[in-house]
């Protein structure tokens, strides 16, 4: 179900979701959830099944239901696009909720700051937690371990009789926790993990430690 | 004047030119002028443009006594071809009949290539004949008020129908000529189609079955005896003869003194990219031919193309290598040699690749054939016996396919809109949607207007919409130009202009290829090694490179199947070949069998070459993991069909993962845990029982639905690909068709979309009538499995192909911790 693991002597709780518990905080990270996607794509023609819609809120609500946060940081890319009608979905949704949201912007968050702040969620360029950085695109600065996303990393498992498994995954490395998109009908980018590297490969289940 | 004088009128320009009319043209010229349609079975050069174009320029005269000095503007007649390269030699040939007969009749040509000013000018005047594609066919019905456009059109013709028959196309040209017999009076409607198997139903495809048009029609066959000749290309010394490959490359020194025998050669190859590499390995290899030697295929430019086209009329060339970018229409009488290189798949194919040589009435074609490989060589004796026998194959008709009508009815909406009452009768009158249930009308037309079945609270799709009268109309430019642009990427990949740094339009070429390429790295296209400068915009700059070694694109197109007759052929030769073996060399009357006896000694030393009675099953291992092959000799889509089945039911009595490679004459399950085959005998695994049920189990598994769905999704506009040469900014609406079809399979599996892509995959990719009868032999077959200590002579082409299809019945869980494990031994 999640897998733990200790960064800069912290702890973090990796969920198959997509999303990290960081119990010493009791936050709840989460990145690329892209939400109104979907409806994006039908605004301009394009017939995706609409029922998706709500996917990406019930899967909100079992990893909240699950850790229970006192707060919520997303890491960028929370909405796809400009405003559309998921915007209303995504407030009442807001209503549900009892933890502090924070945002830290991405490049697809072009809806404006004050509408966030009318529901009570926080934008940030960048957030800093101790020894750790949480912003959307990676970076590397000294003397921080960055938690981002952006990249919606996925790795190719490759075994023997030329079998392969495209997996969606969580990339560590010396300095960086790059974080798989979150949401529903979003795509992969393909990692090439160097020496000391891991790689935690999530299922509709299960955290598997793959490289 | 009486169709007497008129036939005296044409005759005497006939006669002008020291030509006589051929009897099925002067059939066709009647049949026409008594007012009736049908379809017109002649090969390429036969003069079946003037079969069609005289009879429509004698009923102009006809209606028009005062023709020479007096000229009635408007479109009268419609040329439809599938390649825009035919368009020119048709509107020289008819621009010339019609001047000469002193009419003033324009001829105009639209098509991808036709320029912005030229299409403008058109739109004000149309020319009286118009020359175009089924995709520009499309895009006409998409401006507003089409109908004025087509009131007086008299004639449609649709040429190599037999090459859209088959095809997404064809069915637009269905729905399309539903729309013209409403909107143009007195339309005369005409196929002409190269020999195929299923004529008869070809022409029930154009007109409509039970239509009107059907029941006063004609097929109208021109009988020309053509003799052709084949000859195998047998290498000399059969030990360095590869086992497998596709190239071809090692028989080049073979090709080069039939290229000097002859006036022109052309050399026909399977793949754009083997077409590069031989050019630039001819050229290599034989520097004198430069200047007198050319390279064609569908992704040069068509500047290039047009000049190797006139250079090939006006004797300039020696040789021109190219793919099936030559296989149509375009008359070459100087050819009088073709080599095809590898496999030609198909029977009919081969027939009219040879029929491009020796165009002259009463010349004999010749065809060489030059194998890639070894096995190859018992396809080249099957061809002969297939060119003898004329065994053509069928193609078979789509049904059903809902993409392209969703296409077609939002083209409708955005011209003129349209009443679904109106529409549905004549879409019903189709051969393609003489099923098409009332339930699945309406579930298209919420389809194209609520993007969904039932209507959301939060819902902003928007794409037709219905007007207070009850028309259907797309009311949004955004929406109109998207889909008009979108109505030509009927073909699936995504492709990108490929561009000099300096400028100069070089050709086009698959996104999946380039996308495999960093700056810096060298390739060859169109005959040049070409240096990626960077991708922008749909455009790859480049610029040219010295560097020797290069990569070269491969496209997807290139990957065929044999046809059900072409593996017969190649079983009966398997069979014999078996049979020979037991004779002594000297008795052996087939040079290609003779050829490889040595590679048939190594078999058997292994295994055995199967006789008729025999289905032969080999097992070893490898380095790679524990090889089963299996021998049906079926063409590869059955053998993907068949391989998919089988590992699926082997995964029934035990969790275990393979991965699947198939080619024309076998398929391979190879896996990492050892098949237990015993098991696989004991419990009838080739058995008919629940045959659809587990096909279907097998294939959400094998993924070949997932691929069939990308062309879906394109046509319906599920898919924005956006446009070459066109820089619109599409990157917030790309996605890609994969995604989308797992959102399909979680949220929407009732989806008729996604349904199509399944069945699709039944009717076109498996074959299933094919699968049937193939079990049915094996059922009768003895199974004789062969336990190898390495890979045999059969097997070895198989298990190199590194494409490769999954199944598994592991726990996904389950599967990466074995498979993990397995790495850390």
């Amino acid at each position: 179900m999640k897998k733990s693991i200790q960064l800069n002597n912290q702890h973090f709780d990796l969920h198959f979701s997509g999303a990290v518990y960081w119990p010493e905080e009791q936050m709840l990270l989460i990145s690329d959830v892209h939400l109104g996607k979907i409806s994006h794509f039908r605004k301009y023609g394009s017939a995706v099944p609409n029922s998706a819609i709500t996917e990406n809120f019930d899967r909100l609500n079992n990893v909240i239901a699950q850790f229970q946060p006192k707060s919520i940081c997303f890491l960028g890319d929370l909405f796809h696009s400009s405003l559309n009608l998921e915007w209303d979905l995504f407030q009442s949704w807001m209503q549900t909720i009892t933890a502090k949201v924070v945002l830290v912007a991405g490049n697809h968050d072009i809806i404006s700051h004050l509408k966030y702040e009318e529901l009570g969620v926080k934008v940030l360029s960048e957030l800093q937690i101790g020894t750790f950085l949480l912003t959307h695109h990676p970076e590397e600065r000294e003397g921080f371990f960055n938690f981002c996303g952006h990249l919606h990393p996925g790795f190719k498992l490759r075994g023997l009789g030329r079998q392969q498994l495209n997996l969606r995954c969580f990339y560590i490395n010396e300095q960086q926790l790059i974080f798989p998109a979150f949401g529903e009908f979003t795509g992969n980018y393909w990692i090439n993990p160097k020496e000391g590297d891991r790689i935690f490969a999530i299922t509709k289940k299960e955290v598997i430690l793959v490289y | 004047m009486n169709r007497n004088e008129l036939f005296t009128l044409a005759e005497n320009w006939f006669a002008k030119q020291n030509w006589k009319a051929f009897a099925f043209q002067k059939q066709t010229w009647t049949a026409y002028l008594q007012g009736k349609h049908g379809l017109l079975n002649a090969p390429t050069g036969s003069g079946k443009t003037y079969a069609l174009w005289v009879p429509i320029v004698l009923d102009y005269i006809k209606n028009n006594p005062d023709y020479k000095t007096k000229h009635k503007k408007g479109l009268k007649a419609i040329w439809i071809t599938p390649l825009r390269a035919l368009s020119v030699e048709i509107a020289q040939s008819a621009t010339r009949f019609a001047e000469e007969m002193g009419t003033s009749l324009t001829v105009g040509i639209r098509t991808g290539d036709t320029s912005q000013k030229e299409r403008a000018a058109q739109k004000r005047q149309m020319p009286d004949l118009l020359i175009t594609t089924p995709e520009s066919l499309q895009l006409l019905l998409a401006s507003k008020n089409y109908d004025k456009t087509f009131k007086d059109l008299n004639a449609i013709v649709i040429d190599e129908w037999h090459e859209l028959l088959g095809t997404k196309r064809g069915v637009q040209v269905e729905l399309g000529l539903s729309r013209l017999k409403t909107i143009s009076k007195n339309l005369k409607i005409w196929g002409i189609s190269a020999t195929i198997g299923n004529l008869q139903q070809a022409r029930e495809v154009l007109l409509g079955p039970n239509s009107e048009a059907f029941n006063n029609s004609e097929l109208i066959r021109a009988k020309l005896n053509k003799k052709i000749s084949v000859k195998s290309i047998i290498p000399k010394k059969m030990e360095k003869f590869p086992w497998r490959g596709h190239l071809g490359l090692h028989l080049i020194d073979e090709v080069v003194p039939i290229i000097k025998a002859s006036k022109t050669t052309l050399l026909f190859t399977n793949t754009r990219s083997q077409c590069e590499l031989w050019f630039q390995k001819l050229l290599n290899k034989y520097p004198e031919f430069a200047g007198e030697m050319a390279m064609h295929h569908g992704s040069i430019n068509k500047e290039t193309r047009l000049w190797v086209e006139q250079a090939i009329r006006d004797e300039t060339l020696k040789a021109v290598v190219c793919t099936s970018s030559l296989d149509l229409g375009v008359d070459f009488a100087p050819v009088e040699t073709i080599i095809q290189i590898g496999g030609p798949k198909g029977v009919a194919r081969f027939i009219q690749r040879a029929g491009r040589s020796g165009h002259q009435p009463g010349k004999e074609s010749v065809i060489h054939f030059l194998p890639t490989h070894a096995i190859e060589l018992i396809e080249a004796a099957a061809l002969q016996k297939a060119v003898k026998e004329t065994v053509v194959e069928d193609r078979i008709p789509y049904l059903q396919s809902f993409d392209v009508l969703v296409q077609y009815l939002t083209t409708l909406a955005v011209s003129n809109g349209f009443f679904p009452a109106n529409i549905y009768r004549e879409i019903k009158s189709t051969f393609c949607f003489q099923e098409l249930t009332e339930d699945q009308w309406k579930w298209v037309l919420n389809f194209i207007t609520k993007g969904s079945q039932s209507l959301q609270a939060y819902d902003e799709y928007k794409k037709v919409e219905i007007e207070e009268n009850g028309k259907f109309k797309v009311n949004d430019r955004g929406v109109a130009m998207r889909h008009r642009l979108q109505i030509g990427t009927i073909v699936s990949d995504a492709v990108l202009t490929v561009k000099y740094m300096k400028g100069g339009y070089i050709g086009s070429i698959e996104e999946w290829f380039i996308s495999k390429l960093k700056p810096g790295d060298v390739f060859t296209f169109a005959g040049r090694n070409l240096e990626l400068v960077r991708i922008k915009n749909m455009q790859v700059i480049v610029k040219t490179s010295k560097q020797k070694t290069s990569r070269v694109p491969s496209w997807q197109g290139g990957r065929m199947a044999f046809s059900a007759q072409m593996s017969e052929l190649l079983r009966e030769e398997m069979y014999e070949a078996a049979a020979s073996m037991e004779l002594p060399s000297s008795s052996v009357r087939s040079s290609e069998l003779k050829a490889l006896r040595p590679i048939f000694k190594r078999q058997i030393r292994e295994s055995i070459i199967p006789k008729s009675e025999e289905f032969l099953i080999e097992t070893f291992k490898t380095r790679e993991g524990y090889h089963a092959i299996f021998y049906p000799f079926e063409g590869r889509f059955v053998h993907e069909a068949l391989g998919s089945l089988l590992a699926y039911r082997i995964s029934l009595l035990t969790p275990i993962s393979f991965t699947l490679a198939f080619n024309d004459y076998g398929f391979e399950l190879l896996s990492d845990q050892e098949i237990d085959m015993e098991q696989v005998l004991d419990n009838d695994l080739f058995s008919f029982d629940f045959l659809m049920d587990d096909l279907y189990k097998s294939l959400n598994a094998s993924e070949m639905a997932r691929r069939k769905f990308r062309d879906i999704a394109v046509i319906a506009g599920l898919v924005f690909t956006g446009f070459p040469n066109k820089l619109i900014k599409t990157k917030h609406l790309q996605s890609n068709s994969q995604l989308l079809f797992s959102v399909f399979k979680d949220h929407e599996p009732e989806n008729l979309l996604f349904l199509q892509a399944y069945r699709e995959t039944f009717e076109h990719q498996l074959e299933e009538g094919r699968l049937r009868l193939s079990l049915e032999r094996i059922a009768k077959q003895q199974i004789i499995w062969k336990q190898c200590e390495k890979p045999t002579p059969f097997s070895f082409p198989i298990i190199t192909d590194r494409l490769r299809e999954k199944l598994s019945s592991e726990k996904l869980e389950d599967r990466i911790r074995r498979m993990l494990k397995q790495l850390e031994k």
